[in-house]
């Protein structure tokens, strides 16, 4: 007898008692080795016949090992019993509160961004990010809003200190996603040669940063950016990805109108509405005359086109630029755009 | 920006039936937005955002001549009624009374007109005129001034209104200031004026106007005077908007000039001003008309093509239809081919028509937008291929459900938080107009954002991440490196815990080659703020991108936080570039395994990794290793047996057993546990 002897044999115990099917079969295995003439307890017998220094080792271990084999027993045997039928009339508390894994929350504007993002794949749109912190040509001159325009005024921008490129200006934090516009362009005209059609399909959703703070403007937000270029682009298909896109993200009773607006890097311009998502459309305190703003849309400004090396006659484009956080908010009716950004988790957990 | 118009007001100049209401819809569907509709008494208010292409919007006549164009569409008439401008301006050739004009540079002021007026009553307006104005936002001072901000709202012209008997010398200079100079405004504000502002100068060297923004206090109008001069101008609209960001001062007046105000309407307003000034202060005209206008633009074209109408609008529209739109907007049609016409811009739409694109926002808005299908665009094969953002979701939903919650800071820090972390600002990007202290510095970590949140919320035990970009530094002329990173912070756990989150994000990515490794370093900026022992460096293909490791005490302290602070930090991109999907499918064991626990006593610095590598180099039978227990220097492994091809005997195991105890021993002195102890 020795050590590695009992330890196979607790092994080879405990692996049959796990694959019994019935009571009888567990009954069997505890004779087997626990009975009057089981093999554990015949080992037990035979402690008395070990030297004296073997008999305090092995002792132990024997009983150790009895031990582990009879809670073995025990536990399928409960298991059995948990099993097996014929316990209809047991009275059985199903109101006991579930014991719930432990899960997280993502934030709400992943969540929406994900949303955002399955809903414009499904229409072959492809996600793209650009930088955040960008150069002025790509943010503003680029776009068709040189030094000192007044359209200018809009983006209360951040300018970075002490960086400049001799050719592309200041660099800035970027107001608006609008600036991958021309990094989109440019990204697609090194990966085809020229005679060849330059779709673009694009959305980017990234941060941008404008010198506001109040219930309604964050310093940093999101926005998601569109941009289809195309041989055979028009309004009606701007029109149309829009409204597919306010249907799917605000439900199909949604109705959508484009209105006449001004963006220097489009032409026409427009701004997108959606009927009221509290009044239904009537008319209420917080839309105007039943129409709710979501965002700027229009047709890529020829300028911008070339800007970004793709030639205006041949191809016509569409863009818009929305805010996420504009969207989620009239989802949610969430009222202050900061909770977004304070991570108070009492706030975080409820999505 | 908005404006305020009345209904009454607007419909002196529009003969039309249409209801408030349904001027509100329809200039808003095909014009400018009317942002709300208030009733006051019988008449009603119209906010009007104008859009910054359209200053010829910013006025009641402005939006009566959109209406006119519009309205029609929607079968409601409309008519625009004619200025009263009939009105002789120089009728005065004796006796005129002097003014000298000197303009320094002509391109400051496309256009300067002046006249006075004698015999003035200072006393209160019509009450008409009163009503109007204070309806409209602005307060009636009295019959002079308020003219000029009557013809400002009804015609988008400002003007002003000086007492010509406080003009010294009768002279103006219209120059650019210089060396700080100063002036008292209207509102008894004295600005010291920035290089290069507008201003007017009288022959005694006093500024008397702070040109296109406000006049000066030494020259205005009150109870006593009794000659005026009438002042109006357009300016260079870059000028006007550079001094009013300058001063951080903006008027009425200046948001006019600074989107550009039509010289071609100059004498119109001075018509109608004249007009006021007999009718409403009893004045006589005393002086020749001055009018200084060197170079009226020219007559403008454009042309227009009807294919790209309907390449653009995606829709044909009849060309009589085309037509009849551009000619109610003021556009005259010069040549007209069968698809080709070139139409004049009116003077009005000068600066905001270039090109035939801006033609075909004309003629689609007033079309209707809506009269427009709903298409989606064509499928295109784009050749792109993105990955980023299928792991970025994986990930940050692993995470959620293994109970973190995400979170998104600023990207700012401030320079009290750069110093905590021991970070120099030089290093930084640096933000040059700040909104706020807080809000300085282009966050190179997300580690300091990460730690605001927990002592945020310290009350409890927490499990945040977040995934955002860190801006590097890459020094001149070059935009700084904005890195993908993911971050991850445990409050009161240890260090398995927040390792055990580490390896399972590599197994979710499906990256095995990755590498643990002391970190060293105690001057870079995880030597600052980590443990000095309790971290190692991630690293993977030979690259270091990441820390794990416990948060140093003095750290936790200056933010407040009790709790030890586990934290994973890497550069996600990275990750990203070598994440893989390809699992490799294995036939399932035909025969049972052998599970058992061995304890052994360990000797001190002898890291874990090693024990479990020797024991699984053993055999090859040994399929799995894991660490069960740890009690004080004794450690519990569970060793699973297996063979592909047999079931195994207890001798073979045993066999086994032997060598991995063995070997534990003669290579690291480990011992088998002995259960005497």
């Amino acid at each position: 007898m020795n050590q590695e002897f009992l330890q196979n044999l607790k092994n080879q115990a405990i692996s049959t008692i796990i694959e019994t099917k019935s009571e009888d079969e567990l009954e069997q295995l505890r004779i087997e080795y626990l009975g009057r003439n089981g093999k554990i307890t015949q080992l037990i017998k035979d402690i008395p016949t070990l030297s004296e220094e073997k008999r305090k080792i092995m002792g132990g271990l024997i009983n150790e090992n009895k031990k582990i084999i009879e809670d073995a027993l025990v536990s399928q045997k409960n298991n059995l019993q948990r099993q097996s039928g014929n316990q209809e009339k047991d009275w059985f508390d199903f109101t006991v509160p579930g014991i719930k894994p432990k899960i997280g929350n993502l934030h709400l504007i992943s969540l929406t961004i994900k949303e955002i993002s399955e809903i414009f794949a499904r229409i072959g749109f492809n996600k793209v990010s650009y930088p955040e912190i960008e150069w002025d040509w790509y943010s503003f001159e680029g776009l068709n809003m040189p030094q000192n325009h007044p359209a200018r005024d809009e983006w209360e921008t951040f300018f970075i200190e002490n960086l400049s490129h001799p050719k592309y200006g200041n660099a800035v934090l970027t107001p608006h996603t609008s600036s991958g516009q021309l990094r989109e362009m440019e990204k697609v005209k090194k990966t085809l040669s020229t005679d060849r059609q330059v779709p673009i399909r694009m959305l980017n959703i990234g941060k941008c940063y404008r010198r506001q703070i109040d219930a309604s403007h964050a310093p940093m937000f999101y926005q998601f950016e569109g941009l289809v270029i195309d041989r055979d682009i028009n309004i009606t298909h701007l029109k149309g990805t829009l409204d597919y896109f306010v249907k799917q993200y605000f439900g199909l009773k949604r109705e959508t109108r484009i209105r006449p607006f001004h963006f220097q890097f489009t032409e026409p311009s427009f701004e997108i509405d959606v009927t009221c998502i509290v009044c239904g459309g009537k008319g209420c305190s917080v839309c105007k005359e039943g129409w709710m703003e979501l965002g700027g849309a229009g047709m890529v400004h020829p300028n911008v086109l070339e800007n970004g090396g793709i030639d205006s006659l041949k191809y016509r484009g569409f863009a818009f630029g929305w805010g996420v956080e504009r969207l989620l908010m009239m989802k949610y009716k969430i009222d202050d755009i900061r909770l977004l950004f304070n991570n108070d988790l009492r706030f975080l957990k409820q999505f | 920006m908005n404006i305020f118009i009345l209904d009454s007001w607007l419909k002196e100049y529009l003969k039309t039936k249409a209801s408030a209401k349904e001027i509100a819809k329809y200039l808003s569907l095909c014009s400018q937005s009317v942002e709300k509709l208030t009733q006051i008494n019988n008449d009603w208010l119209y906010e009007i955002e104008i859009t910054t292409n359209r200053p010829d919007c910013f006025s009641v006549y402005g939006i009566a001549r959109e209406l006119s164009a519009i309205l029609p569409r929607f079968d409601i008439p409309a008519k625009l009624q004619p200025l009263d401008i009939n009105q002789q301006l120089t009728t005065i050739n004796k006796n005129s009374l002097p003014l000298e004009v000197k303009i320094n540079k002509s391109s400051l002021c496309p256009r300067f007109t002046a006249l006075i007026f004698d015999n003035i009553v200072i006393k209160p307006s019509p009450k008409i005129v009163q009503e109007r104005l204070e309806k409209s936002g602005i307060r009636a001072i009295n019959n002079v001034v308020d003219i000029s901000n009557y013809l400002m709202l009804e015609l988008g012209q400002p003007m002003h209104t000086f007492d010509y008997d406080k003009i010294k010398g009768n002279k103006m200079i219209l120059r650019e200031s210089q060396g700080g100079e100063k002036i008292t405004t209207l509102d008894e504000q004295t600005r010291t004026l920035p290089d290069g502002t507008m201003i007017i100068e009288d022959g005694k060297g006093r500024i008397i106007d702070l040109c296109g923004i406000m006049g000066g206090n030494n020259s205005q109008v009150d109870e006593k005077t009794k000659r005026v001069l009438l002042f109006i101008q357009t300016y260079d609209p870059v000028k006007i908007r550079q001094t009013c960001q300058k001063l951080a001062f903006r008027t009425d007046a200046s948001s006019r000039f600074e989107k550009g105000v039509d010289p071609e309407g100059v004498l119109t307003a001075m018509k109608r001003a004249v007009k006021m000034f007999e009718k409403n202060c009893e004045a006589k005209i005393a002086s020749q008309l001055i009018d200084i206008y060197p170079k009226p633009p020219k007559e403008k074209k454009v042309n227009l093509n009807f294919e790209l109408i309907e390449k653009v609008i995606g829709i044909e529209i009849p060309k009589q239809q085309v037509l009849t739109i551009l000619q109610s907007l003021g556009f005259s049609l010069i040549t007209n081919h069968q698809l080709l016409i070139t139409v004049t811009v009116p003077h009005w739409r000068y600066n905001d028509i270039s090109i035939p694109h801006d033609l075909i926002e004309e003629i689609a808005r007033i079309y209707g937008y809506e009269h427009l299908p709903n298409n989606l665009p064509p499928i295109a094969n784009i050749n792109q291929k993105n990955n980023y953002f299928k792991w970025e979701i994986k990930v940050k939903e692993a995470l959620k459900f293994w109970g973190f919650i995400e979170t998104i800071s600023y990207s700012m820090l401030s320079g009290q938080m750069l110093k905590i972390i021991g970070v120099n600002p030089e290093d930084c990007i640096k933000i040059a107009n700040p909104l706020s202290e807080e809000w300085v510095y282009m966050r190179q970590s997300l580690i300091p954002s990460l730690l605001e949140i927990a002592a945020k919320n310290k009350k409890e035990k927490i499990k945040i991440f977040e995934m955002a970009n860190i801006y590097l530094n890459m020094g001149k002329n070059q935009l700084p490196q904005e890195i993908l990173t993911l971050s991850i912070l445990i409050s009161g756990e240890n260090f398995a815990t927040i390792k055990g989150i580490f390896e399972s994000i590599m197994e979710e990515l499906g990256i095995k080659e990755y590498k643990l490794n002391t970190y060293t370093l105690q001057k870079t900026f995880y030597g600052k703020i980590f443990h000095p022992s309790h971290r190692a460096e991630i690293n993977i293909q030979k690259k270091s991108l990441g820390i794990i490791g416990e948060i140093k005490k003095e750290i936790n302290r200056q933010f407040g936080i009790e709790e030890k602070i586990f934290i994973f930090d890497i550069d996600f991109s990275e990750l990203v570039k070598i994440a893989k999907e390809d699992k490799k499918y294995q036939p399932l064991p035909k025969y049972p395994p052998i599970i058992e626990d061995l304890s052994f006593t360990i000797p001190p610095k002898i890291y874990i990794e090693e024990i479990i590598k020797i024991i699984k180099s053993t055999s090859l039978t040994i399929k799995s290793v894991d660490l069960t227990d740890v009690y004080q220097d004794n450690k519990t492994f569970r060793i699973t047996y297996q063979d592909r091809q047999k079931t195994l005997t207890d001798k073979e195991v045993q066999k086994i057993r032997k060598n991995v105890i063995d070997s534990l021993q003669e290579k690291l002195k480990v011992k088998l546990k002995d259960k005497k102890d």
